[in-house]
């Protein structure tokens, strides 16, 4: 009954309750965007790392190398010779190595030449490997291995034929018309880069950017994934490698001994503490866009607060008329902050509702610009305990109105 | 007796030195219908409030179904209005925006002297005497006509079968033929329930068929505020 008054109170102030939830809608949409995009992003960043122990580059900050050979943003400075890669993969406390060479688009997605390594040994989240939605890894030089949202994007299918572009702009003006691709596999969404990457083989990434072997002729030799393919096509240079370790527990030991190897100057970077490095500068943008979410809620809160006091001011009938029928002060004080605490809940829901719409519009776009895997489900322990800290916070609000009603019930 | 006055004064805390009140010795028997008139201005709302215990008496006995209002607790007179009173004012005896059995039922809440699985039979019984038909008790007071509005306020301050009545000017804003009805109701509602009945008002056209009729100015010697 009580609830129903409350809400049928606010129904009966429809305008200015309206305008009052917008605002603390807005204000809790803010909150919880903040918050579920930086842990969302945190997660996915960590789950694509997660089964790396060290990333080799040219030598160059641990942040670029990062962002660059896992999360494809920003571009490499520098290649290193296929012979170191050669030399660091024989190192016996390595278990794997997956070489990367990067720098070439599709139709906007990244291409990786690798090796098939890549299917075997990255993983993801929690040891995942990447699994194949249809198809197979590559095996000749022309096969294409394309991330799920590629497929769906592009609306390839196994057996198409594409062509690979030398640079990294949707609008290549070097197409390499002549070297047709074949989508031989797609891999399932693993929430990482790969989705949106191309995978091809390095002879396929060497027979791209090799003029002088036309293609064409070298297919009409017989390719196989042999040994025939790999001399023809060894690659002179690759991006960057990542590595897995036999043991965790020698990483720093090869780390030190990548970062003095002697032949060619290279960094190598543990992905955690990379990350780490840039969560701590992230911070100051974070708690920034914290702060202001949070003044945006005191100044919604400020809103409800007035709406309520000029409430209360109209509604001194009303107020008098529950105390004839005998509703104590302590009642009427509960009765304000049950009205705000509708007008919180109601903007909380309607706020998260709002942010989770947004995010399911703006999670294609998010995946396939920035490589961000953002989640539109934002029920979480911390939403919960931010609609928590809202409602507290109404409550804490409410307060000056309904211990303005208190005080006018009480009896003298 | 019913009610009970000894020296009782009253003042409002903003004009303490203005006494509105000052009543020597008062009193209503049980199942009494009492009409006190006076000019407005003349303290008969205050007195009203003071016998419900919504203001407190600066000084006397006030005495209320035997018991002591003047020495109960605030909380305690909360209680006791809500069991024992019934209060019918001029006008805004409802929440507007509640329909009649929601207005009714929340009177209710604060006594509890029915079963809940009672209540609302009673509220629609107590509709039904008063002439509410059924497309009326679910509609949003505020719609319904003043006299409807004054007639679902006698369902609402009899609810919880009070032993006193309290009624202040309840026909200021009916025309003629709907205060009769106003009228003639409540007195068959009173004599059937065997309510006291505290009815106060300027209009003295409307003493009939009480019992007994008091002007404020022979019970109050305070000095007149006007
Ligand atoms: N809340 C109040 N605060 C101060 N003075 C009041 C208040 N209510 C009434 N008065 C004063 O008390 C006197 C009696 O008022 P009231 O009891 O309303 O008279 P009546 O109901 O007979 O018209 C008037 O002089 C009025 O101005
Ligand atoms: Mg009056």
């Amino acid at each position: 009954m009580f609830a129903k008054l409350a809400l049928k109170s606010l129904l009966n102030r429809k305008g200015s309750v309206f305008l009052t939830v917008i605002a603390m809608s807005v204000s809790v949409f803010a909150l919880l965007a903040v918050d579920h995009i930086r842990s969302q992003t945190k997660d996915s960043f960590h789950s694509t790392v997660s089964g790396i122990d060290l990333i080799v580059g040219a030598r160059t900050g641990s942040l670029n190398l990062l962002l660059y050979s896992v999360f494809r943003i920003g571009n490499p400075t520098n290649n290193i010779d296929w012979s170191t890669y050669k030399s660091v993969a024989a190192n016996p406390k390595v278990a794997w190595a997956i070489p990367m060479s990067l720098g070439d688009s599709h139709r906007g997605y990244r291409v990786v030449g690798t090796t098939q390594d890549y299917f075997e040994h990255f993983s993801f989240g929690k040891k995942q490997t990447l699994d194949f939605d249809t198809g197979r890894p590559f095996a000749e030089v022309f096969d294409v291995v394309l991330g799920s949202e590629v497929a769906k994007k592009l609306n390839y299918t196994l057996g198409t034929n594409i062509v690979l572009a030398h640079g990294l702009g949707k609008t290549s003006f070097s197409l390499h018309d002549d070297n047709p691709f074949t989508v031989v596999g797609i891999l399932k969404p693993s929430g990482t880069p790969v989705d949106q990457s191309l995978q091809v083989s390095l002879h396929g990434m060497e027979a791209i950017h090799n003029p002088r072997q036309p293609a064409t002729k070298l297919m009409e030799q017989p390719l196989s994934a042999g040994q025939s393919t790999q001399v023809l096509f060894e690659p002179e240079k690759i991006t960057a490698f990542m590595l897995g370790l036999n043991s965790r527990l020698a990483t720093f030991n090869v780390q030190r001994e990548i970062n003095t190897y002697s032949r060619e100057p290279l960094s190598a970077i543990l992905p955690g503490v990379a990350l780490s490095e840039l969560w701590q500068m992230m911070s100051v943008l974070e708690n920034t866009l914290r702060l202001i979410s949070g003044l945006i809620l005191v100044a919604a809160l400020l809103g409800l607060t007035a709406m309520m006091l000029a409430s209360v001011r109209e509604r001194q009938r009303e107020i008098y008329l529950l105390r004839v029928i005998g509703a104590p002060p302590i009642f009427l004080f509960l009765l304000i902050e049950l009205e705000a605490i509708w007008v919180s809940g109601i903007s909380i829901l309607i706020g998260a509702a709002g942010l989770s719409l947004s995010l399911m519009i703006a999670q294609d776009f998010l995946a396939a610009n920035y490589g961000l895997h953002i989640d539109a489900n934002i029920f979480s322990q911390g939403t919960l305990h931010y609609a928590l800290l809202v409602m507290g916070a109404t409550a804490f609000a409410a307060a000056i109105p309904a211990l303005a009603v208190y005080r006018s019930a009480k009896i003298s | 007796m019913t009610i009970e006055l000894k020296d009782v004064v009253f003042s409002y805390p903003e004009t303490p030195d203005k006494s509105v009140l000052n009543i020597q010795s008062w009193a209503v028997s049980s199942h009494q219908r009492v009409f006190v008139h006076g000019p407005s201005g003349g303290g008969k709302s205050t007195l009203l409030n003071v016998l419900s215990g919504i203001i407190r008496p600066v000084a006397g006995e006030l005495t209320m179904l035997s018991q002591r209002l003047d020495q109960m607790t605030n909380r305690q007179l909360d209680r006791f209005r809500a069991n024992h009173i019934g209060y019918i004012f001029q006008q805004f005896n409802l929440i507007p925006y509640l329909n009649a059995v929601d207005n009714i039922r929340l009177a209710n809440q604060f006594s509890k002297t029915i079963p809940q699985a009672e209540l609302h039979a009673n509220i629609i019984d107590l509709l039904t005497t008063f002439g509410l038909d059924e497309t009326d008790r679910d509609r949003p007071t505020e719609k319904l006509s003043i006299g409807q509005q004054q007639r679902i306020a006698i369902a609402r301050a009899l609810i919880n079968k009070p032993e006193i009545l309290i009624a202040d000017e309840p026909t200021s804003s009916l025309d003629k033929t709907n205060r009769d009805v106003f009228m003639s109701e409540l007195h068959a509602m009173v004599s059937e329930t065997k309510t006291t009945l505290l009815f106060v008002s300027h209009d003295l056209s409307l003493s009939d068929s009480f019992d007994r009729v008091d002007s404020l100015a022979d019970i109050n010697t305070a000095e007149r505020a006007y």
